[in-house]
């Protein structure tokens, strides 16, 4: 029952945020941070415990009984939301301050408190017309803050595209649960594992809450809605809200009987999503764009993990499951982390220079010390480097991957190009953090407004460095959490509670903190011998020349060129090109950019089409009065044939 | 007992230590002498790159003036990785510092911890040079990458384990043959070698890893060179393991088998560089995947094995 009256302080305090947020902005702070304090140790106090919470009242919300239930799986999602949405609020206090933003911080801290309350609400509600009011209220949060700054026109637009794309997975998700709730008979959620015939529904739940979590070819909001948000926002959707996508796949793929053949499909979908998720990243020239679309890249390899731990299902392996599962949820906490921890950067970033454009960027370092150093960190974690998370969650999966090529058996067929292509996915993702951190933060400032950046305030830097610690200590101690992930694991699939904790993992850990301490050492020797001999500082190696200036560094474009030509099958650039010609040529430029493949060839094209179709029948309702009284003529005809002939 | 145990397993940690620290500098020695002795010069000593290691050492450093003290960190861990990932392949005789099932991923993880360190110092110079140096290198390593999983996989599958000092044991089979092939083209490629790219070229415009360490001098370009050599055993060792039956033999036995293979694999590397001319940068992306192809086919042939 200590659960139960926790979680309603928090809700009280979520509530009294509610409240405060438009009149008292410092009470709001601390009642936002007490809430999502007390969230996240509930959380993880469910987790270290593996209890299960449940709660059902005779208290009725729309003719239906509250009914709220607290377990491993939604444990997961709720200690990051709280993590991330305490942490938000905090740098939002700077970076969305109140002198500069009068108006919209207001409404910020508002639907901030509303979108945080609402997923919690999503997580914790057993009921599943509950869950549908949960599910648009937080849509429609989202939305607001979205569009914090409707003046501008590309967050107008990013904005309708998200209210668009999401009520269309809304729309699935009503048919999803109206569906389940006309076969069961009533609206309450729970395992019914033993209703083979609910298996089908599971494709409505794929697709509706695939959308959500941005699983390609359905992430056509998520790039400009991320982009365009502020940097906390897109920190809390990117880390989060997106998340519960995954939520209700992994939930109902828990509670549901499942399609034999769905493991596969979302092993297939993860893979697709992992790869080109991080091939559309490498071609974008925009910070946050770019970001966004390695949001598309995580959630592929979450789901590839989820996906595989159905097919192990399937085979009765718990061994290979858990693993798979336990790197999949992992990876969520992992994701959450250091997209954050990226986004907060890139609003740091933002905040400073104006500006998102990575080509106007440049020798931040210089001026933003810490912002690079945790933006570094941050690369490398989602790069799935050691010593660092993301490598813990992705060894993880490929553990349980490989535990089928071990013992082979049919699921080999997956497994294998799943680890090619994943391992693509990782130098892939290596790549592009390279470009961006090179080009963004090392070499010369490209522009004076790059020049002239300065650093993020205390406000704006404890977030990350408490993000960062975050990416650190799951790195370098994953073995503390494996009990945590366990036990969601359990929740997912009973019969896997037991899973022993692979031996592996407490060596893996013992290596990266051996691996941290002697890098450690080896910088200190190097540096301090380099002090020792004497450092001089000379003009950069250019072949000889005595005058680089910063635009003849390497650009972002030229960086990934290669990459981008090796997928240009799916990227489709548009080159604007004036190429030099004649012995003097006067001007010549190049050009690139990386369309929204998927929006502008496939998405348009058919909503023009549905235009083109409702142009025509608009036709029919022309006003004109002589038309109505044909039609109806013509259906009294139509009625008096029918009555004639059947009779 | 604990205490002789411990006491073993520091005797191992030097020894490994001490084989990859000290010895890695003398392949590139090896190698050259190879080229040397095809093109009948006398080229330089066999410890050349001894002397170097030392002169850099004792020399001072000039860092660009954009390089920040990331540059010398980067160039450290980027050093450290590669030694840790040795550390992590039993040495014949001398087990490895840690095994564990999953190792193998560590280590090309490793390899690509070190890759990230590299490309960071060298973009911290915002030299165009160094940023075209790294754009090949992550874009190329991409497809090496792809073929070392792939072998990898392979290894998996034939010895039933991800662990590295059981996944290491050779089986006949001309799946081998195809895997030896693969990783050949691997270790050209990682270590910086003809027909990817001329260790040896003096124009910046073709350089690949000489590039992204024009800026590098004394005791970091000491370190990046080591690292490099480091590399380039690593891969010879990973190739005469796969091949050689050395667990099945006495101490001494493995031992002279080991660097008996390894100077071959040395002497391999310095034929192909002295009889191929480094490829155009447009045939490098089909070398590599060729390379993944042959891991690729060796990985169906074990597969096949295992079908029957």
């Amino acid at each position: 029952m200590t659960i139960g009256l926790i979680l309603a302080t928090a809700a009280l305090f979520h509530l009294l945020g509610l409240v405060c947020s438009m009149r008292a902005p410092r009470a709001w702070l601390y009642s936002n941070s007490v809430a999502n304090g007390l969230l996240l140790a509930t959380s993880i106090g469910v987790l270290c415990t593996a209890t299960e919470w449940e709660w059902k009242s005779t208290f009725t919300v729309a003719s239906e009984q509250v009914h709220l239930r607290l377990d491993g799986l939604s444990s997961i999602f709720l200690s990051l939301l709280s993590l991330i949405g305490g942490l938000g609020a905090i740098y939002a206090w700077e970076y969305w301050s109140i002198q500069k933003h009068p108006l919209s911080a207001k409404w910020g801290r508002f639907f901030w408190s509303l979108l945080s309350l609402c997923m919690a609400l999503v997580l914790t509600s057993s009921n599943g017309l509950h869950f549908l009011i949960s599910w648009e209220l937080f849509a429609l949060s989202a939305y607001f803050l979205i569009t914090l700054q409707p003046q501008k026109k590309e967050v107008r637009n990013a904005g309708w595209l998200y209210l668009a794309v999401s009520h269309a997975g809304s729309l699935l998700l009503f048919a999803f649960f109206a569906l389940l709730a006309q076969k069961t008979g009533c609206w309450d959620l729970g395992p019914m594992l033993e209703r083979t015939d609910l298996s089908t529904l599971f494709w409505l739940a794929l697709l509706g809450f695939g959308v959500k979590a941005g699983i390609f070819p359905l992430h056509i909001w998520l790039p400009s809605a991320h982009a365009n948000a502020p940097s906390h926002v897109s920190a809390l959707m990117s880390g989060v809200a997106i998340k519960m996508g995954i939520y209700g796949i992994v939930r109902f793929s828990g509670w549901l009987p499942m399609p034999g053949s769905a493991g596969w499909i979302m092993v297939v979908l993860g893979i697709v999503s992992a790869v080109l998720g991080v091939v559309f990243a490498l071609g974008q020239h925009d910070l946050k764009r770019l970001l966004a679309y390695h949001s598309v890249e995580n959630i592929g390899i979450i789901l590839l993990g989820i996906g595989f731990a159905m097919v192990a299902i399937d085979h009765g392996k718990a061994a290979w499951g858990a693993f798979a599962m336990a790197g999949a949820l992992l990876h969520i906490w992992n994701h959450g982390m250091f997209k954050s921890l990226l986004f907060l950067g890139a609003g740091s970033v933002l905040h400073s220079t104006g500006t998102r454009r990575m080509s106007d960027l440049g020798g931040l370092w210089n001026k933003m010390p810490w912002t690079t150093a945790l933006f570094a960190l941050g690369s490398a974690a989602i790069a799935g480097l050691p010593p660092l998370n993301g490598f813990v969650s992705e060894w993880l999966i490929y553990l349980g991957m490989f535990s089928s090529v071990i013992q082979p058996s049919s699921a080999l067929l997956i497994a294998i190009p799943s680890i090619i292509l994943l391992a693509l996915t990782g130098a892939l993702a290596l790549a592009c953090f390279v470009k961006v951190c090179g080009v963004v933060f090392l070499g010369a400032p490209r522009t004076p407004a790059a020049s002239h950046a300065h650093e993020c305030g205390l406000w704006m830097r404890i977030p990350m460095l408490v993000l960062a610690g975050g990416c650190v200590l799951i790195g370098l101690a994953p073995f503390l959490f494996w009990k945590l992930l366990i036990s969601a694991v359990a929740s997912w699939h009973g019969t896997w509670e037991l899973t022993p904790m692979p031996a592996a993992l407490k060596l893996l850990s013992l290596s990266h903190i051996l691996l941290t301490l002697a890098a450690t050492a080896g910088f200190l020797l190097l540096s301090r011998r380099a002090r020792q001999k004497g450092i001089q500082r000379r003009l950069t190696w250019d072949c000889g020349y005595t005058g680089p200036t910063p635009r003849m560094q390497y650009t972002a474009g030229s960086f990934a060129g290669t990459i981008t030509e090796w997928f240009s099958w799916i990227l489709r650039i548009k080159r604007h090109e004036k190429l030099p010609c004649g012995i003097f040529p006067q001007q010549a430029h190049l050009d690139k950019h990386t369309p929204e493949t998927v929006l502008e060839k496939i998405i348009e094209p058919c909503a023009q089409w549905i235009l083109w179709v409702s142009r025509i029948i608009r036709q029919f309702q022309n006003g004109r009065t002589h038309v109505y009284i044909l039609y109806i003529i013509l259906g009294l005809i139509a009625l008096a044939c029918m009555t004639i002939c059947w009779s | 007992m604990q205490i002789l145990h411990f006491l073993s397993l520091v005797f191992e940690l030097l020894i490994s230590l001490v084989v990859w620290l000290l010895l890695a500098p003398l392949l590139p020695g090896i190698v050259n002498k190879v080229k040397a002795w095809v093109a009948c010069r006398k080229g330089p000593r066999l410890f050349q790159l001894y002397y170097d290691l030392a002169k850099l050492w004792k020399r001072g450093v000039v860092l660009s003036d954009l390089a920040s003290p990331g540059f010398i960190a980067a160039t450290a861990v980027s050093w450290i990785a590669i030694l840790a990932a040795a550390l992590l392949i039993p040495l014949g005789p001398v087990n490895s510092l840690m095994s564990f099932s999953g190792d193998a991923l560590l280590l090309l993880y490793l390899l690509a911890l070190s890759r990230f360190c590299t490309s960071w110092a060298a973009l911290e110079t915002g030299s165009a040079f160094e940023g075209m140096g790294t754009a090949r290198e992550v874009s190329f390593a991409i497809l090496t990458e792809t073929a070392l999983i792939t072998a990898v996989l392979t290894l998996a599958l034939k010895s039933s384990s991800l662990t590295l000092s059981l996944m290491l044991t050779p089986t006949p089979g001309a799946g081998t043959l195809l895997l030896i092939s693969g990783l050949f083209a691997a270790l050209l490629a990682e270590s910086c070698r003809v027909p990817v790219d001329d260790p040896n070229t003096h124009l910046e415009l073709t350089m690949i890893h000489e590039a992204m360490i024009l800026d590098h001098s004394g005791p970091l370009l000491a370190a990046s060179l080591h690292g490099a050599a480091m590399k380039l055993l690593l891969f010879s060792v990973l190739l005469v393991k796969i091949v050689l039956p050395l667990g099945e033999l006495s101490g001494i036995e493995s031992t002279v088998y080991l660097i008996a293979g390894i100077v071959l694999v040395c002497i391999a590397v310095g034929l192909v560089e002295s009889f191929l001319a480094r490829y155009a940068f447009k045939k490098v992306p089909l070398f590599l995947t060729t390379a993944f192809l042959f891991c690729f086919f060796a990985l169906l042939t074990a597969w096949k094995g295992f079908a029957q």
